[in-house]
């Protein structure tokens, strides 16, 4: 490297020389630079430890959720219970009910068929009406069904319940558990692949809930902010950096973008439902409204790191641009933006990744809410995923600790999905000179 | 260029889904709003309604109350709520801001009761308080041995009451906004308040200074405000043996392994003792239905049914299984009554 | 011709002119050759074009579909019964929902009576009109506007100028959107602040030193009185900023150091997006992270230390949003550090200096602006973070300097009060308004300082 010259040959007689002063600090010099090499490599090593850190403890919780524990039961479609005319709202928890009856027959008392019946959970019932309704030939007929277990069998047989505790801190008792261990050496409890857990919408039941209306409603969010807020913040960035006179007035919008860029965020939430609910009529809860809300927030980011690395192009490729006759905006457009790019990319990740991690602005708008259904629009009501995580984080059932986890998950290949695009960008705009 | 071009096409797409926004304001979906402590309950009974029958599942916002009061109150129409939980009643000036914008009736509904415990770590043994020894621990202002009012001097659970294991006062719980606090805050503390003589008695003179003492929580660190999510405590809880946590019910009926309910005046926390109304700290939930939307909101009627049947809120309904301590018999039968003719509050 | 539909074929309109409008300026100058003849490049002819086709028309498109709603809705409202139409307003408007959702066929909420039938069948008659007549509209206005410019185009048509000043606009009004977003925000919170104010004095607000807002929720309660002094909660706010800037400044500016001066090529292209996953963890994360790892440690490291160190204390709170935050500092600064000069550093080693010396006191100062801009940033993200701050700090505002106790931020205030059980009109609701203000005008000024001191001592090379 650049090193200072090499240690001349002749040097006591002529102490008074440069060089002797330069190398009488050089050791010190050395070992400073490499003290400052190791810092900066031991920043990042500690910013890496803490992200495999906080990814090892995620994932250490959360990848249980990826499995389902599943339970068989012969179910007789009975048509007496089934009204062919009324297949829609047909008594199928009952179905439920008889055929775990049958399985153990020797359950009678009240309280004990009450706690049989808590093993499956309630969707079972809504999994048989979807086989009815799907195949109507099917009443009249047996068949075994594999339906999710309840949330509590699940957390027993997967090992989060401590089944020697005593009976009363356990929420299985000491029935329930004999049956499931009856059930499992028949092979007739298994674990499977949660699919539910990628292709339903949110439920109170865990065993039930899924993450994809979040997915879909963060992916339809997150698209109106990065459509919107990347080329306004270019442009906007472009506009006060490149064209706009520098005075007063112009101090002042930079100043008001980096104020903006602290204002907490739920206070554009207040914003959002001043402006686009009450004054504009937007419907609530609504993809379009929490897009626009969280490009407002996202803007000011986009702006300062654009304004940055715009400021970081050298002025002589300007001039030479300027020089052989182009105009001011062909000099921005096809010189100064693409080496820009990396910074204002990098900006553009930043912000986007703040976006998708934000509750708070959400919870004005209303997308703080339970919704089922999968959205199919942008004006479809739907929540996104760092909501969801927010409200099965709060919720009491047990099971939703490891499916905040996985969603988490979910969320992080969101974010890491998102950002290898801009990366691969980043790297292409990339340049030193 | 290309990139150029795609950019400015998606972006114009946009811009047009704004505008066919104009077109599709019509809703076919019931909008609830509310208490975050309602809405674990009332989530149940909207899936369950949204999956048995042929209506869309109602949309529930988790607002706060008094948020839920704000939207609800704002008007008649459809871009109003329909439905708002509140985890306490709705106040006459509330009723009036309804009233000024066209809320005029109001159906109000009580579902069920909420506990409101005191818990700790399994590791240690119980506590067994009295309402007095939570008042003396936890209020900001106690009366010393001459009776005058003292900022609360109690550094550990021995200095409140002898019998009391010798550990440092350290309770987490709500924050002052929440209606769970002001709850414990009139349910525990007030009783316990009204067991000192002096301050009963001033309570007979002054009610107005014998609540502010009452209601008052100390914030020197005893105390310590938890913010609302009540996993988070019990977690906290079993990582600190020495803490109290106060919260919701059905949290600590989730976590039975982990966190056990403190005794007060003698009873423990249990479904039947709260149900039974022998264990002192519960509060009723609520929800207000907007009856002019009653009859032309989808749904509506059939999801006030599913709400107020026996296999909903009965003793032995899905949402007791949620943790809801179901209503008397009778006082039941007064509401699932008062749903079904639609009664409104009057003033 | 749905909207979309419509949409789309005026973006394809919108091609067709940028086509037709290139082609005429090759053909009024006479063929490629004489090009030069031309005042601009013949791209910005077709530029031309396409923006006089496509502008107009998605105007109209727009304009049309905002006002479409409320015009059949009128006409509607005229055609249905006398009962009916006196309702009042918002009653009206339920019922009009219902005809809606029976024209788009979803559930209505009782039995469809005949007039309601007529009703939609009205509606749907008059969006079809409606519809055709905007697609006729739309598309005539821009085959017109394209006629009219390729008449218009000479090779003295200044065509370049006029398209860049139609994006100088744009661009303008891109930068303005800033402008905007900060008069809503004063707007929607300066009026429920106002409302405050009335309750609780301005001073009070300011100088008071104790924050508890343990007013009464419900009415027949008298309640204990509530102190509303700000300053305990902005002592907060600055202390875990601080806490957290003291933690991803130095982080963050030396692993932008190393990835952009020592790191291999390769090193640098997998440590930089791994560390920018770091912002995008959900806080809730973070707060877990915090309030059940970080906050045991720091709490028993202390009381082996023989400290009084709260279970929620600010320095967990602000060690993890440190961390969260380090991205922040350390991409953004990358990227301004790598687009310095690498003529800068080879003076600066042909003088003789080490690397170090040479970023220390050539690197850094040539991207100052940048660093600072991105440290700016991240003390942002620190003020408006809540989440970490509930979970690990707790709610109780103390005023203290001593990180080891609880404390509070302005935001976390915001939030807890703004989603409260509490009326919304009383004072502890609006309370959260006056600290929104109050903190907008706080880092106001902050940014004017941080501006000034940035102008003084920056460097500026080349």
């Amino acid at each position: 490297m650049n090193r200072p010259g090499d240690a001349p040959i002749n040097v006591e007689k002529n102490p008074a020389r440069s060089i002797e002063i330069v190398n009488r600090g050089l050791a010190r010099r050395y070992a400073a630079e490499k003290r400052f090499r190791f810092y900066g490599a031991a920043a990042v090593g500690i910013s890496l430890l803490f992200l495999s850190l906080l990814f090892i403890s995620i994932i250490g919780k959360g990848y249980t959720a990826f499995q389902q524990t599943f339970i068989e039961l012969e179910v007789y479609f009975d048509p007496d219970m089934l009204d062919e005319t009324d297949l829609n709202t047909a008594n199928y928890p009952g179905l439920v009910r008889q055929s775990l009856q049958k399985m153990f027959p020797d359950v009678t008392g009240r309280d004990d068929r009450r706690d049989l019946y808590a093993l499956v959970s309630t969707g079972a019932a809504f999994k048989l009406r979807r086989l009815a309704l799907d195949s109507p030939e099917i009443i009249g007929q047996t068949r075994s069904v594999w339906v999710p277990a309840d949330d509590d069998v699940d957390m027993l047989v997967k090992g989060h319940y401590d089944r020697n505790r005593s009976e009363d801190e356990r929420r299985i008792n000491d029935r329930q558990l004999a049956w499931i261990d009856s059930l499992e050496e028949n092979g007739k409890i298994k674990k499977r692949f949660n699919t539910a857990f990628f292709t339903s919408g949110d439920s109170r039941e865990p065993e039930l809930a899924g993450i994809r209306g979040a997915a879909v409603g963060s992916f339809y969010t997150l698209a109106i902010t990065l459509l919107l807020s990347f080329p306004i913040g270019v442009a906007a960035a472009v506009y006060l950096e490149e064209f706009a006179p520098k005075n007063r007035w112009t101090d002042l919008i930079e100043v008001n973008i980096n104020n903006l860029a602290a204002v907490p965020s739920i206070v554009f939430g207040l914003l959002g439902l001043a402006v686009f609910i009450n004054f504009f009529g937007f419907p609530r809860s609504v993809p379009l409204v929490g897009g626009l809300v969280l490009t407002l927030m996202t803007l000011p980011t986009i702006i300062i790191a654009g304004r940055a690395s715009l400021k970081s192009v050298p002025p002589s490729i300007r001039e030479a641009a300027l020089g052989i006759g182009a105009s001011k905006m062909q000099m921005v457009y096809h010189h100064v933006l693409p080496l820009a790019m990396p910074g204002i990319l990098t900006g553009t990740i930043i912000g986007m990744a703040q976006a998708l991690g934000e509750t708070a602005p959400l919870l004005m708008i209303g997308m703080v809410a339970f919704i089922v259904d999968i959205p199919g629009g942008f004006t479809d009501p739907s929540t996104v995923l760092p909501v969801q995580i927010f409200l099965w984080a709060d919720s009491p059932e047990r099971a939703f600790t490891e499916r905040t986890s996985a969603a988490i998950m979910v969320l992080l290949a969101f974010l890491i999905f998102m950002n290898a695009a801009a990366v691969m960008l980043r790297k292409k705009f990339e340049r030193r000179w | 260029m290309f990139k150029k071009t795609a950019i400015v096409i998606l972006t114009l797409f946009t811009a047009v889904n704004l505008c066919s926004l104009f077109a599709q304001s019509s809703r076919d979906n019931i909008n609830i709003v509310g208490s975050s402590t309602v809405y674990p309950f009332a989530t149940v009974v909207a899936e369950q309604f949204g999956k048995t029958t042929s209506f869309k599942t109602p949309k529930i916002e988790s607002t706060g109350s008094g948020g839920g009061f704000k939207l609800f109150c704002a008007g008649v129409g459809v871009e109003h709520p329909d439905i708002t939980n509140a985890s306490r009643a709705i106040k006459s000036s509330e009723i009036e801001t309804c009233a000024k914008n066209g809320v005029k009736e109001i159906v109000e509904v009580k579902i069920g009761y909420d506990g409101i415990v005191l818990a700790n770590s399994k590791k240690t043994s119980p506590m067994r308080l009295s309402a007095k020894d939570v008042f003396t621990a936890l209020a900001k202002e106690v009366p010393d041995a001459s009776g005058k009012l003292v900022p609360n001097p109690n550094k550990t659970w021995r200095d409140v009451n002898p019998a009391l294991p010798n550990i440092k006062i350290e309770v987490l719980g709500p924050p002052p906004t929440s209606g769970t606090r002001d709850a414990f805050v009139e349910l525990a503390m007030e009783s316990g308040a009204r067991k000192y003589q002096i301050l009963s008695d001033l309570r007979s003179k002054d009610e107005k200074a014998f609540t502010a003492v009452a209601h008052t929580i100390r914030e020197d660190g005893a105390y310590i405000e938890a913010g609302e999510n009540d996993n988070l405590i019990v977690q906290k809880l079993d990582a600190n043996a020495n803490a109290l946590g106060i919260f919701g019910f059905s949290f600590l009926d989730q976590n039975t392994d982990k966190i056990q309910g403190s005794f007060v005046d003698g009873v423990q926390p249990t479904f039947d003792a709260i149900a039974s109304g022998k264990y002192p700290v519960s509060r009723p939930l609520f929800f207000y239905v907007k009856k002019a939307h009653v009859n032309v909101i989808p749904g509506m009627k059939e999801y006030l049914k599913e709400f107020s049947s026996e296999k909903a809120w009965g003793a032995e309904g899905y949402l007791s299984e949620k943790g809801l301590i179901p209503m008397p018999d009778q006082e039941r039968k007064t509401f699932a009554d008062n749903v079904k003719n639609l009664k409104t509050i009057s003033r | 011709m749905a909207p979309s539909t419509l949409f789309l074929s005026i973006l394809v309109l919108a091609v067709a002119a940028y086509v037709i409008g290139r082609k005429r300026s090759y053909s009024v100058v006479g063929g490629a050759r004489k090009l030069r003849e031309l005042h601009s490049r013949p791209t910005y002819y077709g530029m031309l074009t396409a923006l006089g086709c496509g502008i107009p028309a998605l105007l109209i498109l727009g304009i049309w579909q905002a006002f479409e709603e409320t015009v059949i809705t009128r006409l509607i409202t005229a055609g249905l019964p006398e009962n009916i139409r006196t309702l009042p307003e918002s009653r009206l408007n339920l019922i009009i929902n219902d005809v809606k959702n029976l024209v788009s066929g979803n559930i209505v909420s009782k039995e469809v009576d005949p007039a309601m039938q007529a009703a939609a069948d009205h509606y749907t008659r008059l969006q079809s009109i409606s519809h055709a007549s905007m697609a006729v509209v739309c598309l005539v206005l821009g085959i017109m506007a394209i006629a009219i410019i390729r008449k218009i185009i000479t090779p003295k048509l200044r065509a370049r100028n006029a398209v860049e000043t139609v994006t100088k606009i744009i661009l303008v009004a891109c930068s303005s959107i800033a402008i905007f977003t900060t008069l809503g925000i004063v707007l929607s919170v300066l009026f429920e602040a106002i409302r405050f104010f009335k309750a609780v004095a301005v001073t009070e607000f300011l100088f008071g030193l104790q924050w508890s807002p343990q007013m009464a929720i419900r009415a027949d309660q008298v309640g204990s009185s509530g102190a509303f002094g700000a300053v305990p909660v902005f002592a907060g706010t600055l202390m875990i900023s601080a806490i957290a800037m003291t933690v991803a400044v130095p982080v963050g500016l030396m692993s932008a150091i190393y990835l952009s001066e020592y790191a291999t090529s390769k090193v640098r292209a997998a440590a930089k997006p791994l560390m920018e996953i770091l912002a995008g963890i959900p806080t809730v994360v973070y707060g877990f992270f915090a309030a059940l790892t970080v906050a045991p440690v720091i709490r028993d490291s202390g009381g082996l230390m023989g400290l009084d160190v709260s279970s929620e204390s600010a320095l967990a709170a602000g060690v993890v949003m440190g961390i969260m935050i380090i991205p922040f500092v350390s991409s953004l600064s990358d990227d301004v550090i790598n687009a310095v000069p690498q003529v800068l550093r080879d003076g600066a080693y042909g003088l003789g200096a080490t690397r170090s010396e040479t970023i220390r006191n050539v690197v850094i100062p040539a991207a100052l602006p940048g660093i600072v801009g991105s440290i700016l940033l991240a003390v942002s993200r620190a003020i408006g973070e809540t989440m970490i701050v509930v979970m690990a700090a707790g709610l109780a505002a103390n005023l203290t300097a001593n990180p080891l106790q609880t404390v509070t931020t302005v935001t976390v205030q915001i939030v807890t009060l703004l989603v409260g059980d509490q009326e919304f009109d009383s004072p502890k609701t609006l309370a959260a308004f006056a600290l929104g203000l109050v903190l907008f005008v706080a880092t106001l000024f902050l940014n004017i300082i941080a501006l000034h001191v940035v102008r003084k001592y920056r460097e500026q090379y080349e």
